[in-house]
């Protein structure tokens, strides 16, 4: 029976103090009297390994033990949707977007080895997460242990409004995804450009000079409204989702004035000067040459690309026309 | 939204879910004469009820905390074991749940024998 203390000393380890003795005596019995069961049927005492196998099948130390305490959990089946959803909305939808476009991008562009800027911000940001992922688990958990009555507290006529009914040939409202990445962007974008033109207009690489040619001041508000109306239409998207055809149409706008405003700059060129004190009269023209067609090969693309993206818009905003089957399906309703 | 499930694992969820409830009936309706643990969980299972050990031990102290069962320490071949036996309120609470099991049982009966259930339990 030494196998059969050792198991009761185990299961002991996990009760608490003051039902330990009760419990473990009371085990014990139950115990003792499968293998008098045992040993009757089997005509002998058992030996260490067929109570091996009646202390196996009674289970784990830790799960037997588990079974006499009271059923907790760090946050119950009532919080826990809302634990999960803030968890995906900190860590999904703002720590890893905001690693990506701001974070990351910074730690490259401050001068470091892009390796190890990458492996630091990569590191930084499973620190964050985690860091976040505890914080927002104890905040549930002492949710959970002391609720507040006001939680649940709601007025059905305060509740957001529901979106329309959709027919079921017609275009998914926009991803919850999009709209966040579209915000984030337009405001990097934004303070990128600000920081661009508004703070200094000339960047000293290595002794290099590049001077922003005036051209751009002359448009400074036109581009910081272009990229900053991923904000507002970023914005709409995520609080209403639905409203898919004024998203296109304001994308469309902003295509349209994305498309003059390059049309402008195209013929405005040269927009930069390369200086360098160190480089010959002629490197620093052929500098000068290809820094320029660079800058008009990146307008050509652009061009093309806000060029494709307003064909996309055009065509979601065909299959997003009102149909009389949708029409008849929110009527119904 | 359609979660792809071994039937098997479904079927065993759903039992379990379905005996949980009714353990408890079970227990009450044995312990009308008293045993000790270990044989209490022989005389279910003779009845066609095996019970887990994990569950019924945990189970036992539970009912008596909620003052369903009364149990005492007694010496029974040189050995003590606790014996447990149904409180009078234990006995108040089986006679409702049978009663409420017993509705349920011919409410589902109703529900089965329905000429359109019945059907589908055909195929």
């Amino acid at each position: 029976m030494e196998l059969l203390k050792r198991y009761l000393n185990a299961v002991g380890f996990w009760l608490p103090k003051e039902q330990r003795e009760d419990i473990l005596a009371e085990l014990g019995e139950n115990l003792r009297s499968r293998i008098d069961d045992q040993e009757a049927v089997l005509g002998h005492p058992l030996d260490e390994n067929g109570v091996a196998v009646i202390l196996l099948q009674r289970g784990h130390p830790m799960l037997v033990a588990g079974g006499f305490l009271p059923q907790r959990s760090l946050i119950g089946p009532a919080l826990f949707p809302a634990y999960q959803f803030i968890l995906k909305l900190v860590i999904l939808w703002i720590l890893i977007p905001v690693f990506i476009l701001v974070v990351g991008p910074a730690t490259i562009l401050s001068g470091r080895n892009p390796s190890l800027a990458l492996l630091s911000t990569a590191w930084t940001l499973v620190m964050a997460a985690v860091f976040a992922f505890g914080v927002i688990t104890l905040i549930f958990a002492a949710l959970e242990k002391y609720p507040h009555e006001s939680m649940l507290r709601f007025d059905p006529r305060r509740l957001p409004p529901a979106p329309p009914a959709r027919a079921a040939n017609a275009p998914q409202p926009v991803p919850r995804f999009t709209p966040i990445v579209e915000m984030l962007a337009g405001i990097v974008v934004s303070l990128c450009w600000i920081d661009v033109l508004w703070l200094r207009t000339s960047f000293n690489i290595h002794g290099v000079e590049i001077a922003l040619a005036p051209v751009w001041r002359t448009f400074f508000w036109v581009v910081l409204l272009v990229t900053f109306s991923g904000v507002p239409i970023g914005l709409m998207g995520w609080l209403r989702p639905w409203w898919g055809r004024a998203r296109s149409f304001a994308r469309l706008s902003v295509n349209g004035v994305t498309l003059v405003l390059i049309g402008a700059l195209v013929n405005m060129g040269p927009w930069v000067t390369v200086t360098a004190q160190h480089l010959p009269a002629a490197s620093l023209a052929e500098a000068n040459h290809w820094t320029n067609v660079g800058i008009s090969i990146g307008l050509a693309a652009m061009s093309l690309i806000t060029l494709v993206d307003g064909i996309q818009e055009v065509l979601r905003l065909v299959r997003r026309r009102p149909s009389s089957s949708a029409t008849s399906l929110a009527v119904r309703r | 939204m359609r979660q792809t499930v071994n039937t098997n694992d479904l079927f065993e969820n759903l039992r379990l879910e379905l005996r949980r409830g009714c353990l408890v009936v079970a227990v009450l309706a044995q312990l009308r004469e008293e045993h000790y643990g270990y044989a209490l969980r022989k005389a279910l299972a003779d009845r066609g009820m095996a019970i887990d050990e994990n569950t019924l031990y945990p189970l036992l102290r539970r009912l008596e905390v909620q003052g369903l069962l009364t149990s005492e320490w007694r010496e029974e071949e040189k050995r003590n074991k606790r014996f447990y036996r149904l409180s009078p309120d234990g006995r108040l609470i089986l006679k409702r749940l049978l009663e409420e099991w017993q509705n349920m049982n011919e409410s589902l009966t109703k529900i089965v024998e329905d000429e359109t259930v019945a059907a589908v339990l055909e195929v």
